[in-house]
């Protein structure tokens, strides 16, 4: 269970999160929908206690993250690349990741075959494609077999195998009841896998409740993100 | 909390820098005594050489970049940029999402460098005084423990000292080049002591005289006050890096 309430964010001045709330229910994939720089990883990075919220509380099973002991037991977390060091072999990372939460060494090659890189096991994590670094960021949220997984755009960067894969995957996860909460700027793509939908927009929610909830009469989940969003469908071009 | 300061000491370890900095901190100081033994044998004959009983613990400077180097990576390689496909990702996100208490995480990080560096130094330290002892064991009495002592006090406060301005820089480059020039090419440090007998206060002016004697100090400061203030230094730049490591956003 993920609840964040009436978050709000400034950074050089302007504020980018105003009163950010919703919840992230177990057994439930939720997308958190919005373009880039609407505010989702801000959001994100509170939730997991990297940056400081000027007022407002992001709660995991009801504590913040700051106040969690072995947190990776509780919640797994993957953002942008893959945590590791350039210099440090896959299962080096994910063995240190473990001791810090006092795991075992061979959690690491379990949740390495989970993803399916068992074979990279001894590569140096800078010599990692983006869709591997991915899956090896994806390796270290699930050492500690958590309740709730955070994900911030899971599928970027991933070939359409390894998307089908993390599609799958999320929605296994779910249920067998945990709390997925994952980002995302591909509309079709949430539409795929999402069971709730956030949609944020200039750091505001502008919309929140199930799929069918928030697409309403619209015809799709895009459709109804522009509609909300108030933003054109401009041409590019 | 074992937990923590053994995955520290994994990472720490798990970096092929910090094997550059252990390798090269504890191997020079006795590489320098075999070299200028020839030099030293001749300068005991001659009577030149008056406290003998410095000998090897004055060599053991120019290991000092091991701590140095020790101290920078274990702080500066949780900011490097893990990847060219995420320039903005870091190994910091892993290491708080892990261990999201950050003086608990700090606790732990200082335990482990202190641990690497307190043991290298102690290696390097028994070679050095060692290969003094054997080189030219007639002339030198053998070293006495508190020196030693604060020999391998010295090197931790370094690697320390070292630590703390990288938390605080959040980036080991400038603080890695000025330390290193400073305790080879030309020392900064030593020059203002020229200038100003405040100077002799400096942590690594200071601390040295945990342990050598027969130096040119202006200011002759004893050992334990040396440890002192080198020790209230390093206090002072740490808990400046510890209190903005815990405000700053990740």
């Amino acid at each position: 269970m993920i609840t964040v309430d009436r978050v709000s964010k400034t950074r050089s001045r302007t504020r980018i999160l105003h009163d950010v709330t919703f919840e992230a229910r177990p057994g439930r994939v939720t997308g958190f929908l919005g373009p880039n720089g609407a505010g989702k990883t801000s959001t994100l990075r509170i939730l997991l206690g990297l940056d400081r919220p000027e007022s407002g509380a992001a709660l995991i099973c009801g504590r913040p993250y700051r106040k969690l002991d072995r947190p990776l037991t509780t919640i797994g977390a993957l953002l942008d690349g893959s945590g590791a060091h350039r210099a440090r072999t896959a299962r080096a990372h994910l063995r240190w990741v473990a001791a810090s939460n006092g795991l075992p060494d061979s959690r690491a090659d379990e949740v390495l075959e989970i993803v399916g890189l068992t074979g990279d096991a001894r590569k140096r994590a800078g010599r990692f494609s983006l869709g591997m670094s991915r899956r090896l960021g994806l390796a270290t949220a699930l050492l500690g077999d958590p309740e709730v997984l955070v994900l911030d755009e899971p599928v970027n960067g991933l070939d359409p195998v390894g998307i089908r894969w993390m599609r799958e995957f999320l929605r296994n996860s779910a249920a067998q009841g945990r709390t997925v909460l994952l980002s995302s700027h591909l509309m079709s793509e949430l539409a795929e896998i999402a069971d709730d939908v956030i949609v944020i927009d200039k750091g505001r929610i502008v919309a929140r409740g199930s799929l069918a909830e928030v697409t309403g009469d619209h015809r799709t989940l895009e459709d109804a993100f522009f509609a909300l969003t108030a933003t054109e469908a401009v041409r590019p071009w | 909390m074992v937990s923590r300061v053994r995955a520290e000491l994994r990472k720490l370890l798990g970096l092929p820098t910090a094997w550059v900095g252990l390798v090269l901190g504890t191997l020079t100081a006795p590489a320098i005594v075999l070299l200028n033994a020839p030099y030293t044998r001749r300068a005991i004959a001659a009577g030149t050489l008056t406290d003998t009983s410095d000998l090897g613990l004055r060599d053991l400077g120019v290991g000092l970049i091991g701590p140095m180097v020790l101290g920078v990576i274990a702080v500066s390689s949780e900011y490097t940029s893990t990847s060219q496909h995420a320039p903005g990702a870091r190994q910091l996100t892993a290491t708080l999402t892990a261990v999201p208490d950050r003086l608990r995480l700090l606790v732990a990080k200082t335990a482990a460098l202190v641990l690497v560096v307190a043991a290298q130094a102690a290696v390097a330290a028994t070679a050095t005084l060692g290969l003094t002892q054997v080189l030219h064991g007639d002339h030198v009495p053998a070293p006495a423990p508190a020196r030693v002592a604060g020999a391998i006090l010295y090197w931790t406060l370094t690697a320390l000292l070292a630590y703390a301005i990288t938390l605080i820089t959040r980036n080991g480059i400038v603080p890695l080049t000025l330390l290193v020039i400073n305790s080879t090419v030309v020392s900064v440090s030593y020059l203002l002591t020229k200038i100003t007998d405040l100077a002799s206060y400096l942590p690594d002016i200071v601390g040295a005289q945990m342990f050598i004697r027969d130096a040119d100090f202006p200011v002759e400061i004893a050992p334990l006050t040396a440890g002192l203030v080198m020790t209230a230094w390093v206090a002072v730049l740490l808990a400046i890096g510890a209190v903005l490591f815990q405000r700053r956003d990740a």
